[in-house]
């Protein structure tokens, strides 16, 4: 090597150092004063839906000095990739959220903003919505999101032709009718009830309904706050038998393992009229209707989770996404203007636009737009359902934090396909 | 370096520099390539390899769900990782993943490779169609994998006689059957690629030499390509292990490591821990264990394969 390789190297080591250096500086300051002038920033979750979010942003633009921009982020890895930014100078201002443990430790990190002194200013923030649904934001008292979108109760649906072809009148309203149904279907060559397995999280709702059911949504309650005695209590017990029993009664048929619900594997089964009910949410609606409108129109059905005789929970629980949230980083820059902008949530033109693309908001104006929904009847049968639970659990995998998902499906999905006992159920749930 | 240009080297002039004039190369007067060549690349590495994986080893003594700042808490997760059996079993799945592979993969693509080295008719057009699995996103494949193999409405519910009642993702063995076939159609096209390409190098006068001395197609293929293939194989193994213990896309999108925790391979179960349990440090923990092992099997395959001494295929010619 020669003189002008070592001043070369030199240089060279130098200028690494230095841009090191330059990048742990930029890495430095966070909170209000590092974010944007005259902007809010809102993620949501990137679907279909956004069209609406759009629409109520252009309306609050239009009229603010404060600009909102929508941030859409696609839907999968919604969670994932809020976490990841949520603690950094580019989180959003406005997220949307599923209430409960999708907030918790952002509650608890001290990142989100509570909205009880806005409320004490404007009531309408809280008393314009459904109180079943109110509350499933509310953490220690105090309220942390505003309801944004639709209610999505999970309920049994049924091919009514696949029905009647095999001589059932109505869908079951007892456990001991669906276990006959089942029997009668499955004698004719029919999967009595189609279940996206592989996805997990449609497995999960017969759980939640079983053991609301069975034990009431005391239980569940009790567990996520930290009593996990609660899954060995007798109760619990007899909630897995049930679902022991009904698997076993070949209810899902024997690949429910490898079907899903998100490839348009199950619903085309109750479609197609291989199988006669699907437990979902209710988007199962919308599902049917963009494949086939003619089926969603006429031949599906709908209908409650059947009561349970003898069991605590009363019949007309429901479970499910209550609605989806937004809520406000503590660090925003503009918490008036986000306050502003979160009032909309309540405006005639959100409900109608929502009502407009098949959601169903859960404020108390609601019902007055119901005419104007796309089947009338679907929507006020689902707001009926709302308006009247005594109590709407939140999906299990939504109400505990997004760490324990993982360990919740794969409980519900290897007790459902054998490779688990109730012991090993119970410990899976215990381990939270 | 200038050593090697020695004998070409002319006196140099009586007080002049010590200039190095290599003859016959265009005049140019730039030597072998030294340490500043090779800067924007060793900054690159650097910046994208050493530094995170510098950020993983110290995460992975931390306690960190992204909020707030990591919070130190010695080998905890260490000694956890030990102790988790979906852990051990995804080391135990990974092998076997990259053993299965390695089994179905290289015969194929070298007996297609060496097929498409040639010059027979219509070659040039098959082989065209053979590669286009390998411009497809994992991503994709798996999609479209799951919806052929669903029970119901896709190629199973066809063929009772081979699938039964079509549960095929909800076994085990059926679920690894299913990731390694479609391992196989997606990376077999990429590592006959490289046998193609290593079999046009074999010099033609071998196979002259072999026919006069009346070896037939097969002893031929056995006596002559495969051990001149050697390099190819090494190489193409090394990719195949390093491939294999990274593999995810295709086990997120297929099985998301299910049936329960059956394919629940080690890179899956990593972005399992940090990314869906949120859960930084255990997550950097297995990334950790997934580099050592790969660079150990790396290690040892070029060790024993005698690839570090690099003896070309060709001595002798």
């Amino acid at each position: 090597m020669n003189q002008h390789g070592w001043l070369a190297r030199s240089l060279a080591g130098g200028a690494a150092l230095a841009l090191g250096l330059t990048m742990a500086g930029c890495s430095g300051g966070s909170g209000a004063a590092s974010r944007p002038e005259n902007e809010i920033h809102v993620a949501v979750y990137g679907d279909a839906g956004n069209t609406v979010e759009q629409k109520m942003i252009d309306t609050f633009n239009a009229t603010s000095d404060v600009k909102v921009v929508l941030d859409k982020i696609p839907g999968a890895e919604y969670q994932s990739k809020l976490q990841t930014i949520i603690d950094t100078p580019t989180a959003p201002d406005i997220f949307f959220n599923w209430g409960g443990g999708s907030i918790k430790n952002f509650v608890e990190a001290d990142l989100v903003l509570p909205l009880d002194d806005f409320i004490k200013e404007d009531p309408q923030l809280k008393d314009a919505f459904l109180p079943s649904v109110f509350e499933t934001a509310v953490i220690d008292d105090k309220a942390y999101g505003i309801p944004m979108r639709g209610t999505q109760p999970v309920m049994l649906f049924n091919n009514s032709k696949v029905l009647a072809d095999a001589g059932i009148a109505n869908p079951p309203e007892t456990w001991d009718e669906l276990l006959d149904d089942v029997k009668i279907l499955k004698d004719k060559g029919i999967t009595p009830i189609a279940l996206g397995g592989a996805d997990r999280w449609p497995t999960l709702m017969w759980v939640e309904y079983v053991y609301d059911r069975v034990a009431g949504e005391g239980l569940f309650q009790k567990a996520l706050e930290g009593d996990t005695s609660v899954w060995e209590s007798e109760e619990s017990r007899k909630a897995l038998g049930m679902l022991r029993e009904l698997v076993d009664a070949g209810a899902f048929g024997t690949n429910f393992d490898s079907v899903k619900f998100t490839d348009g594997g199950s619903p085309a089964l109750l479609a197609s009229g291989k199988a006669g009910f699907e437990l979902m949410g209710s988007w199962e609606y919308a599902t049917q209707q963009s494949s086939d409108p003619q089926f969603a129109a006429e031949v599906l059905g709908y209908s409650e989770f059947p009561k349970i005789e003898g069991g605590l929970g009363d019949e007309d629980n429901l479970v499910g996404n209550t609605n989806n949230f937004y809520s406000i980083h503590k660090n925003t820059r503009y918490p008036e203007a986000a306050r502003d902008f979160l009032k909309l949530m309540y405006s005639d033109q959100f409900v109608q636009e929502q009502v407009g693309i098949g959601n169903l908001p859960t404020t108390t104006n609601t019902e007055k737009f119901l005419d104007n929904a796309a089947d009338p009847e679907y929507a006020k049968y689902q707001f009926n359902l709302v308006k009247e639970a005594p109590s709407f659990q939140l999906s299990w995998d939504q109400a505990y934090p997004p760490e324990a998902t993982v360990t919740i499906h794969t409980a519900v999905a290897q007790f459902f396909s054998g490779q688990i006992d109730e012991a090993g159920f119970i410990k899976a749930m215990q381990s939270l | 370096m200038t050593t090697t240009l020695a004998p070409r080297r002319r006196p140099a002039r009586p007080g002049g520099t010590n200039e190095v004039r290599p003859a016959g190369r265009g005049g140019s007067s730039v030597g072998r390539p030294g340490f500043v060549w090779a800067l924007p690349a060793s900054i690159f590495f650097a910046l994208f390899a050493l530094v995170p994986l510098l950020a993983v080893a110290v995460l992975s003594f931390t306690s960190w769900s992204g909020l707030g700042d990591p919070k130190f808490v010695g080998l905890k997760n260490w000694e956890a990782l030990f102790d988790d059996p979906v852990m051990l079993q995804s080391l135990w799945l990974s092998l076997l993943f990259i053993v299965l592979g390695i089994v179905t993969q290289t015969p194929l693509s070298i007996l297609l490779g060496v097929w498409a080295a040639g010059n027979q008719r219509n070659r040039a057009i098959l082989s065209a169609i053979y590669f286009v699995p390998l411009l497809l996103s994992s991503a994709a494949i798996s999609v479209l994998w799951r919806a052929l193999l669903d029970p119901n409405f896709g190629i199973p519910g066809q063929l009772s006689w081979l699938f039964g009642d079509g549960n095929v993702l909800g076994t085990q063995t059926g679920a690894i059957a299913v990731l390694i076939f479609v391992g196989m159609w997606q990376f077999t096209p990429f590592h006959t690629l490289i046998y193609q390409g290593a079999a046009r190098q074999i010099p033609s006068v071998l196979y002259q030499a072999a026919s006069i001395d009346g070896a037939g197609t097969v002893r031929q293929f056995f006596s002559i390509t495969l051990p001149q293939l050697k390099n190819s194989i090494v190489t193409s193994v090394i990719l195949m292990v390093v491939g294999g213990l990274t593999t995810f896309e295709t086990v997120l999108i297929l099985t998301n490591g299910g049936p329960g925790t059956s394919t629940t391979i080690t890179a899956f179960h990593m972005y399992q821990e940090a990314f869906r349990r949120f859960d930084f440090g255990t997550g950097s923990a297995i990334a950790l264990v997934l580099v050592v092992i790969s660079t150990a099997i790396s290690f040892a395959v070029v060790r024993l394969s005698g690839y570090d001494k690099m003896r070309s295929s060709l001595e002798g010619l």
